[in-house]
């Protein structure tokens, strides 16, 4: 017999507000469902009345963890539209904080890791190593979490000896602490057990459900969009493309602590060979009217900005292809003919992004299924038609 | 692969020093670069209203109190403001200025407020508004 199990987008197992609706047989998840919408903050519309240089900031806010890599996305995107070129220093700053995130991001997973899998020892000691990561951001930006280093044509802030020093201090503890957790991750029994043949993906369905970032290297595609179509300096940065070929979240994480040993090599490169020079151009206030598509490697995948310009101060369109939306349809894959058990560390394996992914909200009739476009009067007007003698609770007791 | 491996690991934190500070107590410092509250030194700004169009949260209001003698109002909306420091980079004459205060909740959105009157100042700007260089 079929049960249906609505989990989230409220759930105490989840952290993020992952709407999910999954059919069971038993503890066996035999299909499964994603409702999209809950988190939808109308990020794309605003971006459409903001001028550019405003629309750097509000780019930054769509996620907390990667917001370097949407403002990255988009400046990329509109220095393309002005056609101007950011100075090589500005870029290996840019590269540089683009990889300290990857570090951060990386680590951050690591811990939830851990935490979804039973391990919480090992995420406190994680997150409290990811405090170095975080430091260092600190010193270069100025800021912990929204950074806010890009500008159109460059970057903010510069760099001087000191801070150079200081990094590559904090980076060779950083180093030290990723050894021993790739050690310790990858040996403790029961650590391994329970992430070992989780959520399997094969490469074949990989590639056919347009999976991104480590989900899919870990199921043997060395794909990455810094290889493939080098931005910023990744063409003059020696570094090479991790995968893992289990496929499951063992892959995952294996390919993640890997890729934090391959992020330590690029910024102490960057670091050795910044150039000197200006750090960023000035850039006009309009560009042409004209359209870009922007890709960039995010910690969790590529990420895609297309931007269209028609010539005036504001951007006519601005569309966020995040990388969580891309992992969706092979989560579904992995999902199915699972335990219910594994649900949070399935999800956590991808490492979702809920206020990235939700671009887009579809209103679909229940009955009829028919999607459709309505006003907000009209959906107030709904509302008032499905209980129209309902009394509003203005003030609601606790019952207890 | 042997069980318990993170188990020295935890033993040897034991007689560690715990990884935090007493925050009300001990304060950490703040970063040279870190990015707190704008102000605004009214001695110097020539009301080119560069911070006010650059502003992404509309943090920033210069109103004009006195056509004839040059007299202006601007508020910074400290409630707003999401501390991006642009209206400093937007500045041509560094008027706009960010200081490092990080305590700086309040019970009242209000109470944010900061606001200062003062005539048009004439200095020469340092560099053309970065943002008025391609008006056409």
């Amino acid at each position: 017999m079929n049960f249906q199990i609505p989990i989230g987008p409220q759930h105490p197992a989840l952290k993020e507000p992952i709407g999910l609706r999954i059919t069971v047989d038993g503890e066996i998840i035999r299909e499964a469902d994603l409702r999209l919408g809950y988190n939808h903050r109308g990020i794309e519309k605003l971006a459409e009345s903001k001028t550019w240089i405003q629309n750097i900031y509000l780019m930054e806010r769509i996620c907390g963890i990667c917001s370097h890599s949407h403002t990255t996305c988009y400046v990329q995107g509109v220095e393309k539209l002005m056609e101007i070129q950011a100075p090589k220093r500005g870029l290996y700053i840019r590269t540089l904080v683009a990889e300290l995130e990857r570090i951060h991001s990386h680590l951050l997973w690591l811990g939830v890791a851990g935490h979804e899998a039973g391990f919480d020892s090992f995420f406190m000691y994680v997150w409290r190593d990811r405090e170095i990561v975080m430091d260092i951001l600190e010193i270069i930006s100025g800021n912990r979490v929204h950074y806010a280093i890009n500008t159109i044509g460059g970057v903010r802030r510069d760099l001087d000896e000191l801070q150079v020093k200081n990094i590559l201090d904090s980076l060779s503890v950083l180093r030290k602490r990723s050894e021993y957790y790739l050690n310790l991750g990858t040996t403790e029994p029961s650590f391994v057990a329970r992430l070992a043949g989780v959520g399997y993906l094969s490469k074949e369905d990989a590639l056919a459900l347009c999976a991104v970032g480590p989900t899919l290297r870990a199921s043997g595609v060395p794909m990455d969009v810094r290889k493939d179509d080098p931005y910023a300096v990744y063409d003059e940065v020696p570094f090479e493309v991790c995968t893992a070929d289990t496929g499951d979240v063992l892959g995952r994480t294996v390919v993640r602590i890997k890729e934090l040993f391959q992020s330590y090599n690029i910024i102490e490169y960057l670091l050795k060979n910044l150039p000197t020079g200006p750090i960023a151009v000035r850039a006009p206030r309009r560009p042409k009217s004209n359209e870009v598509v922007s890709r960039y490697e995010a910690p969790r995948g590529e990420n895609i900005h297309y931007i269209k310009s028609n010539g005036t101060e504001k951007p006519e369109r601005l569309k966020v292809r995040a990388p969580t939306l891309g992992n969706y349809a092979a989560t579904i894959k992995m999902l199915k003919n699972g335990f219910i058990a594994d649900v949070p560390l399935i999800f956590a394996a991808i490492d979702p992004c809920i206020c990235c992914a939700e671009r887009a909200v579809a209103i679909v009739d229940a009955r009829t299924g028919q999607e459709k476009i309505v006003s907000t009067s009209s959906l107030k007007q709904l509302k008032q038609n499905v209980s129209p003698n309902k009394e509003r609770k203005r003030e609601v007791v606790w019952p207890l | 692969m042997k069980i318990g491996a993170f188990i020295p690991e935890l033993l040897r934190h034991l007689a560690k020093k715990p990884a935090t500070v007493d925050y009300p107590f001990k304060k950490l410092e703040v970063p040279k670069g870190f990015r707190g509250s704008p102000y605004l030194k009214p001695e110097l700004c020539i009301v080119c209203r560069a911070c006010e169009r650059d502003c992404p949260a509309e943090a920033i209001e210069i109103t004009s109190l006195s056509e004839a003698e040059k007299k202006f109002r601007m508020i910074i909306h400290n409630d707003r403001c999401v501390h991006c420091a642009q209206c400093v980079d937007s500045c041509p004459t560094g008027a706009m200025l960010i200081d490092t205060r990080f305590e700086i909740a309040d019970y009242d959105r209000h109470n944010l407020k900061m606001q200062w009157d003062y005539i048009r100042a004439v200095v020469k700007p340092k560099s053309e508004p970065k943002s008025d260089q391609a008006k056409s």
